[in-house]
């Protein structure tokens, strides 16, 4: 940038959009050097992904005691102006004088008059609804949406039809891709943290792609001491990969399920809805071996 | 159309006038439970039915497929009606003999019978099989005798009569009142009494309410609630609407695994056809009671057999369990009061009803009454389900019904309760089993999972298998369950690993302790009870592991190695060739030896061993550190004569 183009008389005041910890301590140091800060961010509050976190990469210092002190200070700086719920929509002008225009979205509380007190929020009727930012924009090819939304167009009238629908999807898709996650999320209303989160806590859901043959190695307690952790060893062995992971060729993953409710034939395993018992490490290449031929 | 009670009974003369019909023919049953399906129950089916086509016996031969006849550890299994003949072990090659000896020749096959261990005779009776012997199925009473599959079956064998007597002839409140004077009490584990909690609910205003069946068996080591859900679904359906009879409820939910595909999917068509005689739905019996069922399904985890957890389930919120008061009979799913039972809690109601609950009183003992089903597994002859009146003792379900330990070996300890549970060990054998004696001994009744152990099971493995479960299984909301295992499982896994140290027992007991009291959920108050039963009973081995860096029993691993015994060793090559890691040296006629360096542990070599060589054994503690084994294999024949030199050495010094 040639210094010509800069304006003989710059403006003293910045703009920082995003009022995460990089923001704010952005616009504290451009403070810091004299400077006029306006620091907008599109959600309702500053502080950002990090006011989420419990910990922080690598030191493991506790997140919230490195921003607290930077948003009070943000918050009680005479030269900083925060904007929120304020997205940017143009900027227009050269180094040293810009015109940015600003979208808000309504607030419906008075800021200067608001002192934080919480007594709107406990006696809202709808206040554990989290009010989600409108989601990012995903694709999603239109087999899989037609797929998807066929699966919610089923269940969606029943009572809790959530868990429902993800078992059917899971069962369909056989993981669930990202954006199938988004799009659930979209359509049942539900924030996709919630989904996602429910999508992970489930050992029979998967995020990530699984293969064709998902066999689960009961690791029960009858099974256990049976030496069900050597027939393991030996599937490992025989597929070449560990648990929870699945061959390069898309065909096998490996799983221990916790109890299979087949004691009387530990140690056992499964693979998809066939059942396994009696088992002797012997047997692992021949199991192998047949879904093998029938894949 | 809804059946009315009079049409009910005219249906049960009916069937039993048709099961009457076949009085000179016969029923095989089969076991198509899912132990025995996995061993091949359904092609055994098949060939049977096949044989009695060939053979023009439809008339008089019917192949039945039933749910779990209980007998797991002989699977795939069949009993001959009305003889009563139990074969097991069968394979689909033996139908035709069965077929051509039995049913045509009136021969009963003695090769396919049960062998007495003792006697090693046949024994053609099932009621004379040790195993049956002092079982007393009333939950079970149809297991292996009707078809799950076929409602006609079940109404035959009294089936929905007690929905009739509770709908026709009592009011709610008397419901309540049978159950409570029953003395039955929840059988998911903790033991509430069933009659208060649903007075409870009764009484709650705010409607609707709702009831759920519990079937998710998370425990490691129970499967009876499946088994009862694949060899009797009729029971829950029939026990759940009159607990919905009871409450006040027109809509109910059974929670069932998603590792049970069978039993949902027998539910489901018993759900159907009890809603086309009119057994569900709009106007039960005529009555116009209205009632309906839906199966949901769980997705894979343990924390969802807690209450409050199941709820969030079903409402598809995150699973994670709630504090409790309000419990759920006040502030359930959706907010309404809800009633969740064990699926085998529900099934006991018909029986009560019909039965009248002074007889149900008169079994058990003085505060655990009725029956309770166990799944008996582990190191145990005879694996299987089985349902004893409460107040038996161990012995005799150990010895008697399990048969005793296979090989020989020495009865260790039997673990109750799942992972909430705890060992008991071989002093207790004669405690009676019920809610408060286990309770006392620091175990629990669980679900009713009871998992054997011999002398070759590590007791610091166990408990370390136990917390890892847990600790996977933790949802993580409160601190001492989520970090407490966490420590927990830290500590023991150093202690089987031999890096234990002083005061490891100490903390291990103190930690427990704490996570007892200061988590929310029962995942949580409870697991530390694995580790903490170990320590109060076997804290010898805790301490050998610790201080001798000695496993007893020869499991942890990074305490043992593998030793061939060069007197022994043929020089065979059978363990040469089974090791995966290439640790063991020799060639053919040489002694073996395993180069320790390479050695995994993985025991492929004791394996393969011949049990008339036993050249390979596992050592541990002491005997493993000053263990000398060979440099390089020798030849056999050298060996033997270097043994002959040293001893021939050894009598002239003397």
């Amino acid at each position: 940038m040639s210094s010509n183009l800069i304006q003989p008389h710059p403006v003293g005041a910045a703009l920082v959009v995003g009022g995460g910890i990089g923001g704010m301590q952005a616009a504290l140091d451009l403070t810091g050097a004299g400077i006029k800060v306006y620091l907008t961010d599109r959600g309702p509050a500053i502080g950002g992904v990090m006011s989420q976190l419990d910990k922080t990469f690598p030191t493991n210092d506790c997140a919230m005691c490195t921003m607290a002190p930077r948003l009070v200070e943000v918050g009680r700086h005479r030269d900083i102006e925060v904007l929120t719920l304020s997205e940017v929509q143009s900027v227009r002008g050269t180094p040293g004088n810009f015109t940015v225009t600003l979208g808000r979205q309504p607030r419906y509380v008075d800021e200067t008059k608001c002192t934080g007190c919480g007594t709107c929020v406990s006696n809202c009727p709808t206040r554990n609804h989290v009010q989600p930012l409108p989601s990012a924009a995903f694709e999603l090819e239109p087999e899989v949406r037609e797929t998807v939304a066929a699966i919610i167009a089923r269940h969606k009238s029943r009572q809790g039809p959530l868990m429902p629908i993800l078992q059917e999807v899971n069962a369909t898709l056989n993981y669930f891709p990202e954006n199938v996650l988004r799009y659930i999320a979209q359509e049942t209303g539900h924030p996709v943290a919630d989904i996602y989160r429910i999508a992970t806590f489930y050992s029979a859901f998967s995020v990530v792609p699984r293969g064709k043959y998902v066999i689960n190695v009961c690791m029960g307690t009858t099974c256990y001491v049976r030496g069900s952790q050597r027939l393991m060893d030996k599937v490992s062995e025989t597929l070449g990969i560990k648990e929870d992971e699945t061959t390069p060729d898309m065909k096998f993953t490996l799983k221990s399920v916790r109890c299979i409710g087949c004691c009387g034939l530990a140690p056992a395993l499964t693979v998809g809805n066939e059942t396994y018992g009696k088992l002797t490490r012997q047997d692992i290449p021949d199991i192998v071996h047949k879904c093998q031929e029938a894949a | 159309m809804s059946l009315t009670l009079a049409e009910l009974h005219q249906k049960k003369e009916e069937t039993i006038e048709q099961v009457r019909l076949r009085g000179n023919g016969k029923d095989l049953m089969v076991c198509c439970g899912t132990g025995c399906v996995a061993g091949g129950a359904f092609k055994l089916k098949d060939a049977l039915d096949k044989e009695v086509a060939e053979k023009g016996l439809g008339d008089q031969v019917r192949v039945v497929a039933t749910g779990c006849n209980g007998f797991c550890g002989q699977g795939p299994l069949a009993v001959v009606m009305p003889d009563e003949t139990f074969y097991g072990w069968l394979k689909p090659e033996n139908a035709s003999t069965l077929i051509e000896e039995h049913i045509v020749k009136g021969t009963p096959v003695r090769k396919f019978m049960f062998v007495s261990p003792e006697t090693k005779e046949p024994i053609p009776l099932l009621s004379d099989i040790p195993f049956f012997h002092k079982q007393m199925p009333v939950v079970l009473r149809n297991k292996g005798l009707i078809d799950p599959e076929k409602i006609d079956d079940y109404i035959a064998r009294d089936g929905y009569q007690g929905l009739g007597l509770a709908l026709t002839s009592m009011t709610p409140e008397q419901v309540i009142d049978q159950i409570t004077r029953s003395g039955l009490r929840g059988r998911g584990g903790a033991g509430f009494p069933t009659g208060i909690k649903w007075k409870v609910c009764r009484g709650e205003k705010k409607t609707p309410k709702y009831l759920i069946g519990n079937c998710d068996e998370g425990d490691p080591g129970a499967y009876m609630d499946r088994s009862l859900l694949e060899s009797d679904p009729h029971s829950l359906v029939e026990g759940m609407t009159i607990a919905a009879y009871a409450i006040g409820v027109a809509q109910g939910f059974v929670y069932v695994r998603t590792e049970y595909p069978l039993a949902r999917q027998r539910l489901q068509k018993a759900i159907d056809s009890a809603r086309a005689l009119g057994l569900l739905g709009q106007n039960i019996l005529s009555t116009g009671f209205a009632f309906d069922l839906e199966i949901r399904e769980g997705s894979g985890a343990f924390v969802c057999g807690e209450e409050t957890s199941l709820i969030h389930s079903i409402e598809g919120e995150s699973p994670e369990p709630t504090q409790r008061p309000p419990f759920p009979a006040q502030v359930g799913l959706w907010g309404c009061p809800t009633i969740i039972n064990n699926v085998e809690t529900l099934a006991n109601v018909p029986q009560i009803i019909n039965r009248g609950a002074e007889w149900y009183a008169g079994i058990g003992t003085a505060s655990s009454k009725g029956t309770k089903i166990f799944s008996l597994v582990g190191k145990i002859n005879n694996t299987g389900l089985i349902e004893v009146p409460m107040g038996i003792t161990l012995r005799d379900v150990i010895y008697e019904i399990g048969g005793g330990i296979p090989d020989k070996k020495e009865f260790k300890a039997v673990q109750t309760g799942g992972p909430s549970g705890g060992c008991i060990p071989k002093a207790f054998i004669d405690l009676p089993i019920d809610y408060e004696s286990l309770k006392e001994v620091g175990s629990m009744m669980g679900s009713g999972g009871m998992i054997v152990m011999d002398e070759d099971t590590c007791m610091v493995d166990v408990s370390k298998f136990f917390i890892q479960f847990t600790n996977d299984e933790s949802c993580g909301k409160c601190s001492a369950c989520r970090e407490g295992s966490e420590a927990l499982l830290e500590v023991l896994t150093r202690i089987s690993e031999g890096e234990g140290r002083e005061g490891d027992v100490e903390f291990l007991e103190e930690l427990g302790l704490a996570i007892k009291d200061a988590s929310m959920c029962g995942l949580g108050q409870t697991l530390p009870n694995p580790v903490l039963s170990t320590l109060k009973y076997f804290k010898d081995e805790y301490v050998a592991h610790i201080t001798d860096k000695n496993c007893p029993a020869k499991v942890c691993k990074p305490l043992i190695k593998y030793y061939i015994d060069p007197d022994k060793c043929p020089g065979c090559t059978l363990c040469l060739k089974a090791c995966p890691g290439g640790a063991v040296k020799g060639s053919n006629k040489h002694v073996h030896v395993i180069d320790q360096d390479v050695c995994t542990k993985c025991g492929e070599c004791l394996e393969v061993c011949p049990p008339k060589v036993g050249a390979i054994v596992k050592l541990s503690g002491k005997e493993a550190r000053e263990l000398q084994s060979l440099a390089a294999p020798v030849a056999v024949k050298e060996w033997k004569a270097r043994r002959a030199e040293e001893k021939r050495a050894g009598v002239q010094k003397q």
